[in-house]
């Protein structure tokens, strides 16, 4: 579970804020509303998640709700895979 | 990724081929002229279960997968003249047949499939307003729940089939602040719901064949079993719906070049200035060679795109990347047959200038240009440009 949340921090660093320290990325810095994710962001990280963790996103799920910080991205993710 | 076609990939094309051929070129100039949509047309394509091509059997339509709707749309394309005739077909099934098929509930589908397959319905997907394109989710038609029923209210604009349409695949906001994250919900309104009205039939350049108008939910009560894929689901809704319009919308303009390949050859061998055929030319053999090289370019994009859909929500890109690609090699073998044709060219006895019309929608509608080269440097790790 630490792996996959060191994942997705360094994939949403290194895509949405290239050159931005690792530490300003913490678990609860609200993604959605600081505009990091926008709607390509967005369905970016979705392809990401369902490709890297075999999980699906139903299409009422793509939203702030399971994708606003890392802790809700972990947590969503972990829900799925059982 | 297949190049060659199967046995039933080629039944289909070699059918649909000739059906487009013999059955839906009828009295296009005069009907071009004054805008008018060929319901006869719409019927016959009806009759041979056309609008429901990629929708389940189950429902009543064809089953097809992606690419074999791709190829079916293509001999399509090549055969029918009518630009704006197939693109109402297109804009009936690929944001509104395809969803609700794979994102009804079961109730949804029985209801509405059926009839949409076989063109007793027709249907129209409503985002686009007047202050909101390019920027479509930040709309502000609003919907809200009151009791078994949400209350829309707003104007969309620009909506492809809305004249004759009998229901929309309609987003709207159910939660302002919430915007493409979950904020927006997609709903199947019936034309004759109380307070939907189609108040504008708008004149256009190209495909006029096709009506598009402006349409007004005034305090439109639908019922919440109407709507599609759950609250919120606007956005995957209407991300699915862009990139099955991408990818296969582009089918029709493969086709197209298809037809401008073969009228631009015959023109140029018969056609002879200076005691030569003008084929003879190298400037005419290049206008040939790169609307060929266009036309086989596209094909391969066209199918490979199409292929990806239901694989990856990854398609985006190549449906962005082939779209962004089709639609301006359209317009570009558009203009070389009419170069090639001269003066005829530029008649509308000629039916090539209408193509060139018809083409320059492409780089507008599902998405401009523009946005399909945010779209592609976005994958490519370069922000989303906005
Ligand atoms: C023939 C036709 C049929 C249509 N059918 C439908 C339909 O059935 N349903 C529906 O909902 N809509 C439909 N539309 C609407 C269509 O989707 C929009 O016209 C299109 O998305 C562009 O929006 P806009 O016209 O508001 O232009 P704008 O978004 O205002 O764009 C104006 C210009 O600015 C550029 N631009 C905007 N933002 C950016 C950016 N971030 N970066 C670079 N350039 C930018 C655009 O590319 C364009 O060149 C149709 C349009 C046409 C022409």
């Amino acid at each position: 579970m630490a792996e996959m949340r060191e994942e997705i921090r360094e994939f949403i660093l290194k895509e949405f804020l290239p050159g931005e320290p690792a530490e300003s990325l913490t678990d609860d810095v609200e993604l959605v509303s600081s505009r990091i994710l926008d709607s390509l962001a967005t369905l970016k990280l979705v392809t990401f998640l369902e490709d890297s963790y075999g999980v699906e996103f139903a299409a009422h799920e793509v939203g702030a709700e399971h994708l606003d910080t890392i802790d809700r991205i972990v947590a969503f993710v972990e829900s799925r895979k059982g | 990724m297949i190049l060659e076609y199967t046995e039933e990939q080629k039944s289909l094309r070699e059918t649909l081929l000739k059906f487009a051929r013999q059955e839906l070129n009828d009295d296009l100039e005069s009907r071009d002229r004054e805008q008018v949509f060929a319901a006869d047309l719409w019927k016959k394509m009806g009759e041979m279960g056309i609008p429901g091509l990629a929708v389940s059997e189950e429902y009543g339509g064809g089953g097809l997968d992606p690419l074999s709707t791709a190829i079916a749309l293509e001999a399509l394309g090549q055969g029918c003249w009518d630009g704006g005739l197939l693109f109402s077909l297109c804009a009936h099934m690929l944001p509104c047949a395809v969803p609700i098929d794979k994102f009804g509930t079961e109730e949804q589908k029985r209801k509405y499939l059926p009839g949409l397959c076989d063109g007793s319905l027709i249907a129209s997907n409503a985002m686009t307003e007047a202050n909101t394109g390019s920027d479509a989710f930040a709309m502000t038609t609003k919907a809200e729940k009151d009791g078994e029923h949400y209350v829309l209210t707003g104007n969309k604009i620009f909506i492809t089939n809305a004249p004759v349409a009998d229901l929309f695949v309609a987003f709207a906001l159910t939660d302002a602040e919430k915007g493409f994250h979950g904020g927006v919900s997609c709903f199947i309104v019936e034309m004759d719901t109380p307070g939907v009205s189609c108040s504008r039939k708008i004149e256009k350049m190209g495909i006029r064949t096709s009506p598009f108008g402006e349409i007004s939910f005034q305090e439109a009560r639908v019922p919440a079993a109407n709507m599609l894929g759950g609250e919120g689901a606007g956005a995957t809704m209407f991300t699915h719906s862009m990139d099955w319009e991408r990818a296969l919308l582009s089918a029709i303009h493969v086709g197209a070049m298809e037809r401008l390949l073969e009228t631009a050859t015959t023109y140029a061998r018969t056609r002879s200035q200076f005691g030569r055929p003008i084929e003879r030319y190298p400037a005419i053999r290049e206008h040939v060679a790169r609307i060929k090289a266009h036309l086989e370019s596209s094909r391969l994009m066209v199918y490979r795109s199409a292929d990806r859909l239901e694989k990856s929500r990854s398609v985006s890109q190549d449906a962005a990347l082939s779209k962004l690609f089709v639609s301006e090699a359209f317009v570009d073998a558009a203009e070389r047959c009419i170069q090639i044709h001269g003066g005829y060219g530029f008649t509308t006895e000629y039916k090539v200038e209408r193509v060139l019309r018809d083409a320059i929608g492409g780089k507008i509608y599902s998405g401009t240009s523009e946005m399909m080269i945010n779209i592609v440097a976005a994958w490519l790790g370069m922000g989303s440009g906005t």
